[in-house]
């Protein structure tokens, strides 16, 4: 029976994550709080971040592993000053920078069309879009609603305590996948039933990656692409139809407290 | 399995997702701001999104890029439609508060009440400013009157 090591990988996990929900505690935009507290929680999530490093697997090259740890460092930094930050253009510009990081992420993961849309999806038109409704909306100055949240406390436990579970079980993963997923193995009787897909061999590193996903893409997945595009229209259709509805509620609102101021005159 | 799937490279990559979808968890759980509430809930899908590729890459399967992919085309569609339902309630109440909305609460449930909003920061922002570098030329009639015309 030994006692609690905090260098053990189970102690640095747990101070990780304790450390990361006090940094978020005092980071998230709360009522009476000071600047030297913000620093403090700065430097606390600094402390998480580094037990997190240190809790990392070793990935064999030294170069693989400083390419994953920068990408991933930019990707997670920025996600939480996106959660922390007052203002909401400065969450979304910080959002842009977590998109970049997670792009890098799936680049070393060897997925090179998923990171490339990812930029051109996300930061180059979901993102926009976001940014198109915030200069919209957003009134001059900071809100009072952009400086307080909802029990800081509880959700940075709630987030502290999924992200134990999840690092726990991640740490326990054992190298048996078929064993303990039930997954179909390529050699096992489903293979030998199961129709042949378009493309067989299915390497995500191979070198015409992207012509094998296409492939498998249109091959296996055909009709799901096809509902997808529907998807598309549907939501394009139906963005453009509460537009409509919504300015003929408000004309009609409009109309209603004319008619009504003109019978109070009358 | 495909020769090339290493298991930390897996732990890693899903502890990067998992940490991705924390943030995003207490982004919506705490934040007030719809559109914020939204980016909290994009950053979610991201996590699921670094899972899908790692477990891909590990099983040597395309069916995690495949399904990101079709995260990604969701995410676009949600983003258009509840962007629409953001601007809607904005024209309504003048706020993307959450809390406007408030009387949807359940009846047991108590009223969210603002007290002691912390003071705005007292320190304006810092914007560039250009170092005066020399004495001002003197003013050329000629080029005074071609600017005027720019």
């Amino acid at each position: 029976m030994n006692g609690f090591d905090p260098f053990s990988p189970g102690g640095l996990l747990a101070a990780g994550v304790v450390a990361a929900a006090a940094s978020l505690r005092l980071l998230l935009p709360s009522g009476g709080e000071s600047r030297s507290l913000r620093w403090l929680g700065g430097l606390l999530g600094l402390a998480a971040l580094a037990a997190f490093i240190a809790t990392g697997r070793r990935l064999g090259g030294l170069g693989e592993e400083a390419v994953f740890l920068i990408v991933s460092l930019v990707a997670i930094v920025s996600a939480a000053a996106t959660v922390v930050s007052r203002s909401p253009v400065y969450a979304a510009i910080w959002f842009a920078l977590c998109l970049a990081g997670v792009a890098g992420v799936l680049l070393v993961l060897g997925a090179q069309f998923l990171g490339v849309a990812t930029i051109v999806v996300y930061a180059g038109a979901i993102l926009v879009m976001f940014l198109f409704v915030l200069m919209l909306a957003q009134p001059a100055g900071l809100a009072p609603y952009d400086r307080v949240s909802n029990e800081p406390l509880l959700a940075a436990l709630a987030g502290a305590v999924l992200l134990g579970v999840l690092s726990l079980s991640i740490g326990r993963l054992s190298a048996s996948p078929s064993a303990c997923c039930g997954l179909p193995s390529r050699t096992g009787p489903a293979a030998a039933t199961a129709p042949a897909p378009a493309v067989t061999d299915a390497d995500p590193l191979a070198a015409d990656h992207v012509a094998r996903l296409g492939g498998e893409l249109f091959g296996r997945h055909l009709i799901a692409v096809e509902a997808a595009g529907v998807l598309l229209l549907v939501a394009l259709v139906g963005a453009i139809a509460v537009v409509a509805r919504g300015e003929q509620a408000r004309a009609a609102a409009a109309a209603d407290a004319r008619a009504a101021g003109r019978s109070l005159s009358r | 399995m495909n020769p090339s799937a290493s298991l930390p490279l897996l732990q890693n990559a899903l502890t990067v997702g998992a940490i991705l979808f924390s943030l995003g968890l207490v982004g919506i759980l705490a934040r007030r701001n719809l559109i914020v509430m939204f980016l909290a809930a994009e950053m979610m899908l991201q996590g699921i999104s670094v899972s899908l590729v790692a477990w891909s890459r590990y099983h040597g399967d395309w069916g995690g890029h495949v399904l990101v992919i079709f995260v990604l085309t969701v995410a676009a569609c949600e983003a258009a439609v509840a962007l629409v339902f953001v601007l809607q309630a904005f024209s309504r109440t003048g706020r993307l508060d959450a809390a406007a909305w408030q009387s949807l609460r359940e009846a047991n449930v108590p009223r969210t009440v603002d007290h002691e909003l912390p003071p705005i920061d007292t320190v304006p922002p810092r914007f560039p400013t250009l170092t005066p570098a020399g004495v001002l030329p003197p003013e050329d009639e000629d080029a005074r009157l071609e600017r005027d015309h720019v």
